[in-house]
């Protein structure tokens, strides 16, 4: 398979089948990156072209000081911020979205065995909440934890993407977690 | 190191971003603190919460409507980049108009308006009258 870097080159020549193959490599991972930072099915698809046909018309201004997924990368977390902040986004009582029922729903299938979560409705169920808690934490803790849990990005890469320093990256990444642990603190019933 | 800086390594840890020393010094601390072993067991599902997550995919006609959506904005960005290659020359041409136009004026707005406006406040109907009937005067007698 051909590199960003060179596909990038080729798109940069006005060969259009490059940027066709990149959007095809990377479509998937900027669609999760948005929809869990934005939270929001119906506007994550839009957002994403918003994402490469900015990545379409100022490839010629990118000169390759990063990786180019980490470029990508950076266009998509501004551009959710951008929503976001357009939009005025707030963080969503989490309370008052998530009830007792899917709070025990999840810590059964924590408890239990993977098998468990196969039936599609139960998995469903599951991607609701985690998505309901991850909306109600602050944009800052929802964009580092979606860019290392979800897209499995390297605290450089996301030192890069953010830009923050690495010792930062650590902090954000610890509290964002334990922020998130508190959210779903009734998994944790001894504390 | 204080157990908050442990907690940090732990989240370090996890993400296999952590260097031997610290991860010898953390091993050692985990021996002897039940708080931060039990911490990481916390951390963990955390992990496991996200692990759970299944990967979203982009609706079927992503790719149809992304190529549609470039082809018909690009129509409009042609006319940015055109817009903004002759950005300096267009400025210059309208600085250099509107220099121009101000010079023009310029002898209007400060040379014939004063005039006009010294003509209207310095002529006095009833003296001009008078003026005329006396050339009348002079040059015409009258007819007997």
């Amino acid at each position: 398979m051909e590199e960003d870097s060179q596909l990038l080159a080729r798109f940069k020549k006005g060969d259009e089948h490059a940027f066709e193959l990149l959007v095809r490599k990377y479509k998937t991972p900027v669609f999760n990156t948005v929809y869990s930072i934005i939270g929001n099915t119906q506007e994550t698809d839009d957002i994403a072209q918003e994402v490469f046909l900015k990545v379409y018309t100022k490839a010629g201004s990118f000169k390759g000081e990063s990786s180019f997924s980490t470029w990508l990368y950076r266009i998509t977390v501004n551009a959710c911020l951008d929503e976001l902040r357009k939009r005025k986004y707030k963080t969503i009582s989490y309370e008052a979205e998530i009830d007792q029922e899917e709070k025990l729903k999840l810590k059964d299938v924590l408890a239990g065995k993977e098998e468990d979560i196969t039936e599609d409705l139960r998995k469903k169920e599951l991607q609701d909440i985690i998505q309901k808690a991850m909306n109600s934490l602050p944009e800052k803790d929802r964009i580092i934890l979606t860019l290392k849990e979800i897209e499995g990005l390297s605290y450089n890469e996301i030192s890069q993407i953010m830009k923050i320093s690495l010792a930062k990256v650590k902090v954000w990444l610890f509290r964002a977690r334990q922020k998130l642990r508190g959210k779903l603190s009734f998994l944790y019933p001894e504390e | 190191m204080s157990c908050k800086k442990f907690k940090i390594l732990l989240s370090t840890y996890l993400d296999e971003e952590i260097t031997k020393d610290e991860e010898e010094e953390l091993s050692k601390h985990l021996k002897t603190c039940s708080g931060c072993a039990r911490e990481l067991e916390y951390l963990k599902d955390i992990k496991r919460v996200f692990f759970l997550k299944e990967k979203k995919e982009p609706s079927e006609f992503f790719e149809t409507r992304l190529f549609a959506y470039i082809k018909d904005r690009g129509k409009q960005s042609l006319w940015e980049r055109y817009l903004r290659a002759f950005k300096k020359p267009i400025l210059l041409v309208l600085i250099f108009f509107l220099l121009t136009v101000g010079l023009l004026n310029y002898k209007k707005f400060f040379y014939q308006r004063p005039a006009e406006l010294t003509s209207d406040l310095l002529i006095d109907t009833q003296l001009e009258e008078n003026f005329e009937e006396e050339l009348l005067a002079v040059y015409y007698e009258p007819p007997r």
